[in-house]
């Protein structure tokens, strides 16, 4: 068995580190790119959204580099990605390509007993005893915490850097050499170092630089070469950024789901715009943007690929929140169509507008 | 002293020059043709028969075209077309709140409470009822575009045009055509059916208040104009410069950026309308990401770079962002 994932932002980096632990036979695609996105857009439907036709054209490439199995995570869940993984291995096998699916879904969906059959499936090609397996999950799901941590840190950073530039130096150094690394103890330790030498970065908190939080559908605010960097963009710009949803916050959400104690902060702050779960995370995107508004955040970017129907909710939503709370909200929606010079230039004048805003209310108080 | 700023958009490219009080010296209009780089160098070489390089003090570029062209004649700024008609309409009119702008291929909505820009939104689908589109229909009416706005204003009874999208409208227009009704009324409602369009995508959910003025080169149609005027009912002002405030913005915030850094202009001078330009653009293999870098020749000199997300060759070039 050779096992492929699908790409989500650096979440490969901890699938690398996992699968070295375990001692499993994998390939990672390369990173998202246009190849990909031609395989995927050419053999989705066209209507589907973004993510999916990425996730295509990752399958392909692992494929074609001998992967027989593609591992993924799924939600039976009440938006299309529950449909993903049916409809993918539909498309698949069309093509001809004989491929196993096995998806880590929601117990909600699949029951406890069934999720533990599939993990199984994974786990029985690993030659390591059980304690040992049970250490390499729990360090790769370190390493996505810590690299979760350097990136927004990276991210936040970028306002107050004395030396312009150097937190997304850093990220890409981190990034390039763990990559590289095939010891999953040194990964992690290396990764433990950038942590430290991203805390360490000198910064000059005088500086007074927009502060934006990132927000809407998970997998085009994490992925960046669906929002075409927006958060690379953004640091070039010595913009602050923070987004909420990445992979461990995915995944403690997921656990703690099952008790019903998941992200309580966030849903409790959407209670007065979005008090119903009507599918996908519209219900984060209302409450990060409540909680950016009182957390003096300068403005709000909702990124969400074209289609989404979650995030069109909360897109109706938003001016709203924008009114009430004033909190400038931009919304960007992404798909193959998206035009970059119209799409810079959106952002560039939402950081002015933030700027000019702000310099406006100081000249008030 | 003079601050320049120059608008390289789809359609055309606009050269303003403006002096110490921001008024409008000179103000040049060219078809961009899609050569930007040729468009610059044409506008410049006009403007250098009167002027010196010296007495430029600033120089900001603006536009789909901003990049290169700010690589080319090395601008103290470059700045996005909704900061910069949005800060050109302030200058304009102090008390501005709508800003509604209609150019060559795209249009916008720029909202301004108490002189800031509050929202702005950008037609993101469709280009139903920007500047080519009319072109090609005062075109096909046999029509010259300067006279395309007053043929609506002698129409009787504007007759209802589908103007959801820009292919069914024309086909829309053939079939009013077709079925005998007069030229005029169908321009009338072509311009009622793209005010409408625009309303109702670009406009959606702004609030529009009073003063409203109407920029950018479709401010020239006059049948356009009224249309706004009676769809939003309130008076709609077009200024003296409405074919050149993206140009006039970029100029106004170049001078404030020299100001602000004290430092002068990077303004190469006009003696750049002479050089050979050139631009070539590879696809990067440096990693997946796969980037299409474009780099500047000038006299077989590579003077810039963009379009890499590293900063590999970018680093390069001098940064007037921001």
């Amino acid at each position: 068995m050779k096992i492929t994932v699908p790409h989500m932002g650096n979440v490969y980096i901890a699938v690398k580190i996992l699968f070295d632990g375990l001692g499993i036979d994998y390939v990672i695609p390369p990173l998202n790119n246009k190849e990909a996105l031609y395989l995927g857009s050419k053999y989705s439907p066209d209507e589907i959204c973004l993510p999916f036709k990425l996730m295509i054209g990752n399958y392909i490439a692992g494929i074609k580099n001998g992967a027989d199995t593609i591992l993924l995570v799924g939600s039976c869940g009440p938006c299309r990605f529950g449909e993903y993984p049916e409809l993918q291995h539909k498309i698949l096998e069309h093509l001809k390509y004989n491929v196993e699916f096995i998806v880590i879904d929601a117990v909600k969906s699949i029951g406890l007993r069934e999720l533990f059959n599939r993990i199984r499936i994974v786990g029985s090609e690993s030659r390591k005893t059980l304690p040992g397996k049970i250490n390499s999950v729990i360090r790769a799901y370190n390493a996505m915490c810590i690299l979760d941590d350097i990136e927004s840190q990276a991210h936040f950073k970028a306002g107050y850097e004395k030396e312009r530039g150097e937190c997304k130096k850093i990220l890409n150094f981190c990034k390039e050499e763990v990559l590289s690394c095939d010891n999953p103890d040194k990964a992690l330790k290396l990764l433990k170092d950038y942590q430290d030498r991203i805390r360490n970065v000198a910064v000059d908190y005088s500086k007074k630089p927009v502060k934006v939080a990132i927000i809407g559908e998970i997998y085009s605010v994490i992925e960046p070469f669906t929002n075409l960097f927006i958060e690379d963009i953004l640091m070039d710009m010595a913009v602050s950024t923070r987004r909420n949803l990445t992979p461990s916050w995915w995944l403690k959400d997921m656990l703690l789901k099952i008790i019903r104690l998941n992200s309580r902060e966030l849903l409790k702050a959407s209670d007065e715009f979005l008090p119903l779960c009507i599918g996908g995370h519209a219900r984060e995107c209302v409450g990060e943007a409540v909680l950016a508004s009182r957390e003096g955040f300068d403005g709000a970017i909702q990124i969400f690929p074209m289609g989404c129907m979650p995030e069109i909710v909360s897109k109706a939503i938003l001016p709203t929140i924008s009114r009430e709370k004033k909190l400038p909200v931009l919304s960007l929606i992404v798909d193959e169509m998206t035009g970059e010079a119209g799409y810079m230039t959106r952002i560039e004048a939402f950081i002015d507008l933030l700027e000019r805003r702000r310099e406006h209310v100081f000249a008030w108080n | 002293m003079y601050s320049l700023g120059i608008d390289v958009g789809s359609v055309s490219t606009n050269l303003v020059l403006l002096d110490n009080n921001n008024n409008v010296v000179e103000k040049l209009y060219v078809r961009t043709r899609g050569k930007p780089m040729e468009a610059v160098q044409l506008v410049l070489s006009e403007i250098r028969k009167k002027y010196d390089s010296k007495q430029i003090y600033s120089a900001g570029t603006t536009g789909s075209g901003r990049m290169i062209a700010s690589i080319q004649i090395g601008a103290d700024i470059v700045k996005n077309e909704i900061t910069a008609h949005a800060v050109a309409a302030i200058q304009t009119e102090k008390d501005v709140r709508t800003v509604l702008e209609i150019g060559g291929q795209d249009s916008k909505i720029i909202i301004i409470r108490d002189g800031v820009v509050t929202d702005f939104a950008m037609n993101t689908v469709c280009a139903a009822g920007t500047g080519s589109f009319l072109d090609r229909q005062a075109e096909r009416l046999g029509i010259p575009i300067e006279e395309f706005g007053d043929h609506a204003l002698k129409a009787a009874v504007p007759v209802r045009i589908a103007g959801r999208c820009a292919v069914f409208a024309e086909s829309d227009m053939i079939h009013k055509q077709q079925l005998g009704y007069n030229t005029c009324d169908i321009i009338a409602g072509l311009c009622d059916a793209l005010v409408r369009n625009y309303l109702s995508n670009v406009a959606k959910g702004k609030e529009i208040l009073p003063k409203v003025i109407f920029q950018g080169g479709v401010a020239a149609n006059s049948g356009i104009h009224r249309a706004f005027e009676k769809a939003l009912n309130m008076p709609v002002i077009i200024p003296e410069h409405y074919d050149v405030m993206g140009a006039l913005g970029a100029a106004i915030l170049a001078r404030e950026k020299v100001n602000r850094e004290r430092a002068g202009t990077r303004f190469k001078g006009f003696s750049v309308s002479e050089s050979s330009f050139k631009s070539k653009s590879f696809v990067c293999s440096g990693c997946s990401n796969q980037c299409e870098v474009v780099s500047v020749l000038e006299n077989q000199q590579p003077v810039g770079y963009f379009g890499d997300r590293c900063g590999k060759y970018n680093q390069f070039t001098a940064s007037a962002t921001g």
